[in-house]
């Protein structure tokens, strides 16, 4: 158990510091380590903890506790949210005074653009990475693709869409 | 706690409509900055505006505030999942969302996309992350590693226009 919740301890602290584009950039890595190599769950429980993070309010970052949460209960849970968050915290706390105060502001914009291009690339290869791990039929790839279009041409707040996935999903559509 | 579908909105109102801790512009900058380096945005944006009124202890404050009542919630909802998750309907339903969980994670990488497309060269960076994580399957360390280069690389060049 100790060293179970160590490795989930020392494995996600380094996933912090490499997640450019934050926790949804990190989903696919997640993955991998959680049901590939260590095997604390199985495909199904994760696309289900993330639909859970998704739909619940609060930062998503909750696919994270509670797949510590299944590793060790609570102890678990506050484990995993603290590994995530840490390492990345603290170097924001000394970088943000640095970068937003930078003289030479083309330095800054160089580091923006780069880092942005980071996240934009590996956001679109999670968002990628996930649907082929999740999605299992057509009809859920579809209703990815029918998300992403509604998102382009309208401004309907993200919860109407999960609320219509999960009827969808009621209904046994998807 | 009212952060359905993400938090941003909700911190963007609050901050700076509400009660005018930031003006609006340093919030764009602070947040174009949180969501770009590594890890959670949001517990970023924490730190960032946390630590500007308060140093550490605000930091923390801030983090604490944003997450605690969240991951109880969740812990309670996974608590409920293990009991009902036998049931088709719970299982439909969960179908149903993570398919649009999927597609809303789509759509904001494709929004943070748009500001890359007044400099298309940068586009180049962007399809090899994509390809280096999806294609070639190479871990994130990996990816960022071999991907750095030639997005400051560009960056440089982006900025000297």
């Amino acid at each position: 158990m100790i060293s179970t919740l160590a490795s989930l301890f020392l494995k996600l602290s380094a996933f912090s510091l490499v997640a450019f584009g934050g926790i949804n950039a990190l989903l696919p890595a997640l993955y991998d380590l959680s049901v590939n190599q260590e095997h604390w769950i199985n495909t199904q429980t994760f696309a289900d903890y993330f639909a859970i993070a998704q739909a619940a309010p609060g930062p998503n970052l909750m696919t994270v506790t509670l797949i510590g949460w299944n590793v060790g209960g609570i102890l678990g849970a506050a484990i995993a949210t603290f590994a995530i968050a840490w390492p990345s915290s603290i170097m924001i706390f000394f970088l943000q005074r640095t970068i937003l105060n930078m003289r030479d502001k083309k330095k800054q914009q160089v580091i923006q653009y780069a880092a942005g291009a980071l996240a934009v690339g590996l956001v679109l290869a999670a968002a990628w990475g996930i649907a082929v791990q999740i999605n299992h039929s057509t009809a859920a790839h579809l209703l990815t693709i029918g998300t992403i279009a509604i998102t382009f041409f309208t401004r309907w707040h993200p919860l109407y869409l999960i609320v219509i996935g999960g009827v969808l999903g009621v209904l046994g559509f998807i | 706690m009212s952060g359905f579908g993400g938090v941003l909105p909700w911190a963007r109102r609050t901050i700076v409509e509400q009660e005018k801790w930031l003006t609006s512009e340093e919030f764009s900058a602070m947040l174009g900055i949180c969501q770009i380096v590594p890890g959670p945005n949001i517990v970023n944006l924490a730190v960032c505006v946390g630590s500007r009124f308060a140093g550490v202890s605000g930091a923390l404050a801030a983090v604490l505030g944003l997450t605690l009542g969240p991951v109880a919630l969740v812990i309670l909802l996974g608590i409920l999942y293990e009991h009902y998750s036998y049931m088709p309907i719970v299982q439909g339903m969960l179908r149903g969302i993570s398919a649009v969980g999927v597609g809303l994670i789509a759509s904001t990488g494709f929004k943070m996309m748009r500001s890359e497309l007044n400099y298309p060269p940068m586009l180049a960076v962007i399809l090899f992350t994509v390809l280096a994580a999806s294609y070639f399957q190479l871990g994130l360390g990996w990816v960022v590693l071999l991907a750095s280069p030639l997005a400051f690389f560009l960056a440089r060049k982006k900025a000297n226009r």
